[in-house]
């Protein structure tokens, strides 16, 4: 599993609160929103701030919303093509 | 049989638009929208937002912007009038926390610079002003607090508890609404456009608008206030339900409130925000109700933007311009209609006369309110209300407090030990799923907790579906963090969670989510004496058809803020916090306990005591009734509070035991909840323990326990075996 996308499910499970959730456990090809996590809109967001934060990626678009938060792999591979701070 | 018809005699209202009827009414024929970037507070980064900012208003620096809005507006509403009120009531979602984060952000740490953050220091304040002996009680359900304010106000009126009432809502622009949106991604850069192709979101704005409600036709009228609808989503923390299941029921339910038919209503005061959700699913309730062939409709959030708790009232000024002026607005900012809404709103505005009004406010929480406004006495004298106020019984009870839960707090109280503390944050949640719960701090953990409780209490037999809670502070945990991340990262990156969490009946939601309770949902935000604010919400409007109800009372102690905002509380105390709830019946009367509020004045009035004294049947009624006095006076009140209880003994000569509450439960607004379940507990065991009374127990035979909140606002509440 590559880099970024681990410290991605650490940070997910910081910021949401996912305090019985070991990120390690975390599928990246699983739906996010609404899948097996308990993901709604306002987690997304709560991701969205997070990933301007630490990675100076926006997200401010619905539709871009969408897709990137469709799974992990897909938010990762988002980051690293938007990303200055991630090699891509 | 036939109710009483609420006039509305007098109106006041300031937004974005101007001050006062004149100013609105010219800006709605011009479709001129307010909306312009924001220049109220300066900020760190990115290019000001729009927003509906009200222009120069009189400047009086000692009380906060919110208050001077809503002092502006009342005083318009009260112009023609030198009659005393018998209520305030009022909504507003933010209080005085312009003012608040200002002090904070200077680092300013006296307590006097926060007397004016609670939201009822906003209602207080017009209360104040113009000497209204009674409740002023301030409701607090994100935007739809100004409509839902109004729906009390009604109800107080046709039951008689009332016959003059000055309602309205209020809220000023602030960082935390401002970020807090914007965080959600529920502002439109452009300013709003509701209903648009192209619309990207809200405006966030401010305004105050007030009504002076009568029963009393002498009076100068302008219109009718027919009746109202509320309901809850019990859906989702901040989206409504996609559908517009809930803003279906609200409106039905105004409708039906009013006595009128679907075809009497002639236009609709749409909420009309601007979101892309909410729009949607407006226009689908709208269509569904009205077969998609709905009267006229628009929204004015494009021209004033969304003034949060005044909007639902700003709006129900603005129907009576509709029904006074035959001014029909149009939904200003409109350019291109979204097909996927099936409406056509006015594109410009309308000269028409119309008998009534349906005008929507829907909120965070999913808390829907809709009001019908119609013209004086064109319809028949409507219905008596259903929910007529009748006993409430107690079939569930709960209390969390420094001791643990209602078995451990009242063993604990039995041997006269001292309650006081707070509970870790894991022992509040104990019992409630962790994953639900992630996003919840201390405060919805509490109510959440509070009410699982009770309903298991209950039998959970008689399933909720409304929910009451009173509170004195609301969510200081979420407030706090917000405010220190947003500050923290010079305004770029606030917490849309902390946000969501923020607001005052985002509590109540929570619990009206997990346990699908779609009816009223009432956030009451009254200092010390919120929980009874609750209890007389929950008597004035829960249906009689509800199988039963939630009231709760709660409050968090917060290690930086309760000090500061609660004048009860000193610094470097052990912190103290916790709550009551109950599940209550109109429909299982004369089987349990019955609790209800039977006295609520503003102590500065005169013979408020003696007033007391008699509103309880006299001084020989009161010892035949009463078994035990239980008296809660917040420690910043203590000589007042002494010097009540002397005269109310005085004038009642009351001989049972006393019981000073707060000496146990220690120092939080919704104190009085735990008192009440305590006093529940002595009649289920039919004595005072005397630990409590006195030298030994003291039975209570077929004797009641009567509550006595003291301070600035004197408060019975009582509660009787069957």
């Amino acid at each position: 599993m590559d880099e970024l996308i681990r410290d991605l499910k650490v940070k997910l499970v910081e910021a949401l609160n996912l305090v019985d959730v070991n990120p390690d456990d975390i599928d990246e090809n699983a739906q996010f929103v609404g899948g097996e996590l308990g993901i709604d809109s306002i987690d997304v967001l709560e991701m969205v701030v997070m990933i301007e934060k630490d990675y100076k990626v926006t997200i401010n678009n619905k539709e871009i919303g969408e897709k990137v938060f469709s799974t992990l792999t897909n938010l990762a591979q988002y980051i690293r093509e938007n990303s200055s701070m991630v090699p891509s | 049989m036939t109710g009483k018809r609420v006039f509305i005699a007098g109106v006041g209202i300031i937004s974005p638009l101007g001050s006062g009827l004149t100013a609105t009414e010219q800006a709605l024929w011009k479709n001129h929208s307010a909306v312009k970037p924001i220049t109220l507070f300066s900020l760190r980064q990115n290019a000001p937002l729009p927003v509906g900012e009200v222009e120069a208003f009189m400047a009086d620096d000692s009380l906060p912007r919110t208050h001077q809005l809503a002092l502006q507006a009342a005083g318009q509403a009260m112009q023609n009038s030198d009659l005393p009120l018998d209520a305030v009531v009022l909504g507003t979602t933010t209080g005085g926390i312009l003012s608040t984060e200002m002090f904070l952000a200077q680092g300013e740490q006296r307590p006097e610079f926060y007397r004016f953050h609670g939201l009822t220091s906003v209602c207080e304040e017009v209360a104040g002003k113009y000497g209204c002996a009674g409740p002023a009680l301030t409701v607090s359900t994100a935007c739809s607090s100004g409509a839902v304010a109004i729906k009390i106000a009604l109800e107080m009126l046709r039951t008689g508890e009332a016959d003059r009432v000055l309602v309205g809502g209020v809220d000023s622009l602030c960082r935390l609404t401002y970020f807090g949106f914007n965080s959600l991604q529920l502002v439109d850069a452009a300013g709003s456009r509701p209903l648009d192709k192209n619309r990207k979101g809200m405006t966030v704005a401010e305004g105050a608008a007030m009504l002076l409600l009568t029963v009393d036709e002498t009076e100068q009228v302008i219109a009718e206030v027919r009746g109202a609808g509320l309901s809850c989503d019990a859906y989702h923390p901040a989206a409504p339900h996609p559908q517009g299941q809930g803003a279906l029921k609200a409106m039905e339910n105004a409708i039906q409130d009013a006595g009128l038919s679907k075809s009497d209503i002639g236009y609709i005061s749409l909420h009309g925000t601007g979101t892309l959700d909410n729009d949607l699913a407006e226009a689908r309730a709208v269509n569904t109700l009205f077969d998609n062939d709905p009267p006229p409709l628009s929204s004015i959030k494009g021209a004033t933007g969304h003034s949060l708790a005044a909007a639902g009232a700003i709006e129900a000024v603005v129907s009576a311009l509709v029904i006074a002026r035959n001014l029909l607005p149009a939904n200003t900012r409109l350019r291109e209609v979204d097909p996927a809404l099936f409406l056509e709103p006015l594109k410009t505005p309308r000269c028409e006369n119309v008998s009534a009004v349906l005008s929507n406010s829907f909120g965070f929480g999913g808390n829907n309110a809709s009001l019908v406004i119609a013209q004086a006495n064109r319809y028949p004298v409507p219905p008596l209300p259903r929910a007529k106020r009748g006993k409430l019984t107690i079939v569930g009870s709960s209390c969390l407090t420094g001791a643990g839960n209602k078995h451990e707090t009242m063993a604990a109280l039995w041997l006269g030990q001292v309650v006081a503390g707070a509970l870790s944050s894991a022992e509040i949640s104990a019992h409630l799923p962790a994953r639900e719960i992630r996003r919840l701090k201390r405060l919805p953990r509490i109510a959440l907790s509070l009410a699982a409780a009770a309903y298991d209490d209950s039998g959970m037999v008689a399933k909720p579906e409304a929910v009451f809670m009173g509170t004195g502070w609301g969510a200081l945990s979420e407030t706090y963090d917000f405010l220190t991340r947003l500050n923290e990262t010079d305004e770029q990156f606030p917490s849309p969670t902390d946000f969501v969490g923020s607001v005052h009946n985002g509590p109540a939601s929570q619990v009206a989510i997990r346990y699908n309770c779609t009816g009223a949902n009432i956030t009451t935000s009254g200092g010390n004496y919120s929980f009874e604010q609750a209890l007389m919400c929950a008597e004035l409007l829960a249906d009689s058809r509800d199988e039963s109800i939630f009231v709760l009372g709660a409050d968090e102690g917060h290690r930086q803020f309760s000090h500061l905002f609660d004048q009860s509380i000193q610094e470097d105390t052990p912190l103290v916090d916790g709550g009551g709830g109950f599940c209550l019946s109109k429909s299982a009367a004369g089987k349990g306990v019955h609790i209800r509020t039977s006295f609520y004045k503003n102590s500065k009035g005169a013979y408020v005591l003696e007033d007391l004294v008699e509103a309880l049947g006299g001084a020989e009624q009161i010892s035949a009734a009463y078994g035990v006095l239980m008296i809660g006076i917040p420690a910043a009140f203590r000589r007042q509070g002494d010097k009540q209880l002397s005269e109310f003994m005085k004038f009642s000569s009351f001989a049972g035991p006393v019981i000073d509450y707060r000496q146990l439960t220690g120092e939080f607004a919704s104190a009085s909840a735990v008192a009440a379940v305590m006093a529940l507990e002595f009649l289920k065991k039919r004595a005072v323990p005397k630990a409590l009374a006195g030298a030994h127990d003291a039975t209570l035979n077929q004797k009641g326990v009567l509550l006595l909140g003291l301070g600035q606002f004197i408060t019975a509440m009582e509660l009787h075996a069957p």
